[in-house]
């Protein structure tokens, strides 16, 4: 939580003299305010109380103080699932932000009928986590699959990509990356709200493409790049359904699609062992926490705020 | 002020937050209903909640027997809920965490004990107005423990091979005689099949993508995947020559590659191997012949299992209910809705309606009434649970809490050991440590 | 694959000059179309899936349809106790509110912490992150048990009040990352105007970040619409079950599943998200570079 030391930016050009707005800010707070207490925070609560306890969702909780955290250090399968989640997000992460920034580059300004490719590239997020996105991926990345066939083409023995431990996670990384819509509609968002006079006077001094990449585009977006790294981090390292969907629930074949959350919810559901899952999960906001907190703490240097 | 846009934008924007509060209430009173529980009304009106997963042509069907209960009885309305399987599994555990649990539960072997050792249940024994003096023996064994009874069997199972005589014949093997044979003849027929086949497909899917094969391996060498009093029955070197006998397939190249078996154990039923005609044989609950047949688009053929001694009395096959009918220890209305348990399991009404989508019915007058009505492929399952009866060992006895989780680990050791990344004794050893582990 | 595109784009213009220009929007558009291609098999796959008789559809490899059948949409759509335009509407509903309700109630707590000063500013945008880090599934049973008591099991208020009450943090901070880019001299012009708080928050910030508006309408109406979970546990009357819950009960994983069906109707309920963001996209370039303020 030291990371809120970062959010000085956020009222760091206090015109001086400026009195603060208390009664106006809690006003416009005040839904999320409600929400917060009403909503929120109890469950919350709940689950923080229900990590210190033996709870089976039937019967009522009992308190065993640290065991269910204790229980997590020589948990081999959680400590499995730390690494699959971590590969997942360290590597799947900037790719995806990469894939979706360069596209929205592309599709933002000079290609005409941009607004249909911006449409086609945003088609497979809408799949989202349907039930369909299962079979999709059989189909591609079986052994019988797309893939496959087309390696055949030019003479290479493909494999059973879902199925094989060693590039399964792999597949997954291809299914985050290929549903990179939503990061690159935020993204053309905010290339819309860069005033295109900067772009004007940049062409004027003789930019080139690249250039007007670098020097404009980048560094005004960096509030929206933060955002997403920022979001898509917390999104990975909670990542579920795809993971859920593909695997049939089960994190196979042999653990290797074992995120985090999901065996947490295999013990939450799976094995009616809530008080444990509840203490994985206060461990996964830890984690999570830590490196947003990071991300503030370094944002101080590389994001540029018109502000 | 000078308007820096139209001023028309502010009384948009509260229009729109009126529009959207006013749909907000809209929403809540249009469906503010009753949320079941308390629903018991003056004119003596009981609405039950009945809860089942399944497909479209399972809830079609169960629709059509409510329909037709709730004609008989007026006073009586039956709100069905039904839904895919994982999500019905969590919908379930929060609702009962709630105190919300619907009155009338269908449910799996695999959790069965979850919720009754922890009181969810209702003792159906204790039901006023539920018959079972129809059913088969032994049909009652695996909804019964500690002395009572928590669900009540709604579709009897045996665990199978299927065959697809189609393969068999473009292989130009025979089809085993199933009541002799051996697990010797059934790795050499298996094999034989996938060479000549010739690429074309293999002989048999691999016994291990789910525990039943274990079980019944264990029972053939006198052990049994559980006891009654709740343990781990199976010991470290049956589990090691389970999958020394699994090694051998795949060495033989009697069963498709590691990659393919691992790729099949979590595809849906009609996208496996077999629905897809790869297979010659398959292990398979006897009541999915008719899902997979029509998946397969071929008649397919229900075989016994092999046995050590080549007897079919000695395979160590068991009826296992294919699902259960429990009723919630909570429920308000537990007489009617043991009323209506008693209609789906005893009554011939239902019983033409139902058929034998979860099953053969266990009650003997109601699979004799319904028999003639089957599918084909539902007469040739019901066919093979009759003339197994009686050759079946003990009853199996239903996993302890903690034991539905043996059918992911047995899956995770399989892959394991196929992929050889593991010999079969460790396997075995940490298949047992597992589920040990999950045990409670 | 763009990256050179880019950079041969700049690398030719320099050398060959004008011929390359005409050039140019062809490479692009030929990269662009088989990038999208590749993309899109897996959709066209599923489409030409819901064409298929059932039992075809894992038997045949490709995408050539023998027979071409309409007869899965016809059947997916009574195969359920209701016909599937009741799912398509309730879920309709629960969108329309959703998206409303995170569009007030998210653009207002933006505001305030993009430009308000106040007392624990810090803490409180701390604690708002902190709620979106909890999995969903430890939090769901209490939830539950909370909405339950309040009587509101099988309504749709357990989906669309918390959306009013800025429960989805992402937008707030969606919208928080959009507003601080709106230079803050607009603000100060029109409070010199005589605008206060709530002035320059309807009449500078809310037109200025249309963008973000269009992002938060898109992503919720697409979430919503797909949410499969929360809706799930909430909705028990099959008369109130969504698109989602309605198109996985076509699946029965051990049993005989109704693929053509799911397929089908899988296409059908892409439509209104697919029409939702072309609609929404439109709203997306209309920022301050086209209203050509500053």
């Amino acid at each position: 939580m030291s990371a809120l030391g970062e959010l000085s930016a956020l009222g760091r050009k206090k015109p001086a003299g400026q009195k603060k707005d208390n009664l106006a800010a809690y006003l416009f707070l005040s839904p999320w305010l409600l929400g917060l207490f009403a909503i929120t925070i109890g469950p919350m609560i709940a689950s923080l109380y229900l990590a210190f306890t033996d709870y089976n969702l039937i019967q009522a909780p009992e308190w065993i103080g640290f065991e269910n955290f204790t229980r997590m250090l020589s948990d081999e399968r959680l400590h499995n699932s730390l690494r699959v989640t971590f590969t997942y997000v360290f590597v799947s992460v900037p790719l995806q932000l990469a894939v979706a920034l360069l596209l929205a580059v592309v599709l933002d300004r000079g290609v005409r009928g941009m607004a249909f490719y911006r449409s086609i590239f945003y088609l497979p997020s809408l799949l989202g986590s349907s039930v369909a996105i299962a079979i999709l991926w059989r189909q591609v990345f079986g052994t019988e699959g797309l893939l496959n066939q087309v390696l055949a083409l030019v003479g290479i023995d493909g494999k059973g990509w879902i199925s094989d431990p060693s590039t399964a996670l792999g597949t997954l990384v291809v299914l985050n990356v290929w549903t990179f819509g939503s990061p690159m509609v935020i993204f053309l968002a905010g290339l819309r709200q860069i005033p295109t006079m900067y772009y004007e006077a940049a062409s004027v001094d003789g930019a080139g493409v690249l250039g007007r990449f670098f020097r404009i585009t980048l560094p005004l977006l960096t509030p929206i790049i933060f955002f997403n790294l920022v979001l898509q981090i917390i999104h990975a390292f909670q990542s579920f359904t795809q993971a859920f969907v593909v695997s049939g629930g089960t994190g196979g074949p042999s653990d290797s699609t074992m995120f985090f959350t999901l065996y947490l919810y295999d013990r939450g559901f799976g094995n009616f062992d809530m008080g444990y899952a509840s203490a994985m999960a206060w461990f996964l906001l830890v984690i999570i926490g830590a490196f947003t907190a990071a991300n503030f703490f370094a944002s101080k240097y590389w994001v540029f705020y018109d502000d | 002020m000078r308007p820096l846009i139209p001023p028309t934008a502010g009384r948009r924007l509260r229009a729109l937050a009126a529009v959207a509060i006013a749909t907000t209430l809209l929403a809540a009173s249009a469906c503010g209903g009753d949320s079941g529980g308390d629903s018991g009304s003056a004119n003596g009106e009981v609405t039950l909640r009945f809860t089942w997963w399944g497909g479209d042509t399972r809830t079609k069907l169960t629709q059509q027997a409510i329909d037709a209960y709730q004609k008989d009885h007026p006073n009586v309305k039956i709100k069905g809920e039904f839904g895919e399987w994982s999500g019905y599994w969590d919908k379930l555990a929060t609702t009962v965490a709630a105190n919300d649990a619907p009155d009338i539960i269908q449910m799996d072997e695999k959790y069965l004990r979850e919720y009754a050792d922890r009181g969810a249940l209702l003792d159906l024994k204790k039901a006023e107005g539920l018959d079972t003096g129809k059913f088969e023996n032994d049909t009652l064994s695996a909804g019964e423990f500690d002395g009572g009874l928590y669900g009540l069997n709604a579709g009897i199972n045996s665990f199978a091979i299927v065959a697809n005589p189609a393969v068999f014949k473009a292989a130009g093997v025979a089809l085993p005689d199933d009541t002799t044979w051996t697990w010797d003849d059934y790795n050499r027929i298996a094999a034989e099949l996938s060479t000549k086949l010739n690429g074309k497909g293999w002989g048999t899917g691999a016994p291990g993508t789910n525990e039943a094969a274990l079980n019944l391996w264990a029972r053939q060498h006198g052990e049994s995947l559980w006891t009654p009093d709740g343990k781990l029955g199976v010991s470290p070197g049956q589990v090691t020559a389970f999958y020394q006998n699994l090694l051998k397939l795949r060495d033989a190249k009697a069963i498709p590659s590691a990659e393919f078996v691992s790729q099949d154990m979590n595809a849906a039923l009609d996208q496996g191997a077999m629905a897809t005609g790869k297979l010659a044989m398959s292990w398979m609950w006897s009541n999915q012949l008719n899902a997979m047949s029509k998946a397969a688009g071929q008649e397919l053929k229900l075989l016994r299992v092999p046995s050590v001694e080549g007897k079919a009395s000695a395979n160590g096959s068991y009826y296992k209910g294919s699902m259960f009918w429990s009723i919630s220890s909570r429920s308000k209305h537990q007489k009617e809705a043991a009323e209506f348990v008693n209609y789906l399991a005893n009554s011939t009404a239902a019983g033409s309606i139902l058929l034998a989508e979860r099953g053969v019915p266990p009650n003997t007058e109601i699979r004799a009434a319904v028999t003639p009505k089957l599918a084909p492929a539902d007469a040739a399952s019901a066919k093979f649970i009759q003339d197994i009866g009686k050759e079946l060992g003990n009853p199996s006895p239903a996993p302890p809490v903690g034991g539905g989780q043996v059918e992911k680990i047995i899956q995770r050791y399989t892959t394991e050991v196929l992929f050889g990344r593991q010999t079969p004794d460790k396997a075995a050893q940490g298949f047992i440590d597992e589920v040990n582990g999950e045990l409670k | 694959m763009t990256t050179e595109t880019i950079r041969s784009t700049v690398a030719a213009r320099r050398s060959v000059g004008v011929s390359w220009a005409r050039v140019r929007p062809l490479v692009i558009h030929v990269a662009l179309a088989a990038s999208a291609l590749v993309m899109l098999y897996p959709l066209i796959w599923m489409v030409v899936s819901s064409l298929r008789p059932g039992n075809e559809i894992f038997r045949e490899p490709g995408l050539l349809v023998k027979d071409l059948r309409i007869e899965n949409y016809r059947l997916g759509w009574n195969a359920l106790t209701e016909p599937f335009t009741r799912y398509l509407l309730n879920s309709a509903a629960v969108v329309l509110g959703a998206v409303l309700g995170n569009l007030v109630s998210c653009s207002m707590a933006a505001y305030a912490f993009a430009r308000l000063e106040f007392v624990g500013k810090k803490f409180w945008f701390a604690i708002m992150l902190l709620s979106i880090m909890l999995p969903i599934h430890v939090v769901i049973v209490p939830q539950y048990i909370l909405f339950s008591q309040a009587g509101w099991i099988n309504t749709f208020l357990p989906l669309i009040i918390p959306k009013f009450l800025a429960t989805d943090a992402f937008f707030v901070f969606l919208m928080v990352q959009f507003i601080r880019g709106i230079p803050r001299e607009l603000d100060e012009a029109a409070r010199i105007d005589g605008c206060g708080r709530a002035g320059i928050f309807l009449r500078v910030i809310l037109p200025l970040m249309v963008p973000a508006l269009a992002t938060t309408t898109i992503f919720t109406f697409i979430w919503t619409w797909n949410d499969f979970f929360s809706q799930l546990i909430y909705l028990t009357d099959p008369k109130m079950y969504t698109v989602p819950v309605a198109l996985r009960s076509f699946v029965d994983a051990t049993a005989e599943s109704s693929w053509g069906s799911m397929f089908a109707m899988s296409v059908v309920s892409l439509v209104p998200i697919f029409l939702a963001f072309l609609l929404g996209q439109r709203f997306l370039i209309k920022g301050i570079a086209t209203t050509g303020i500053k």
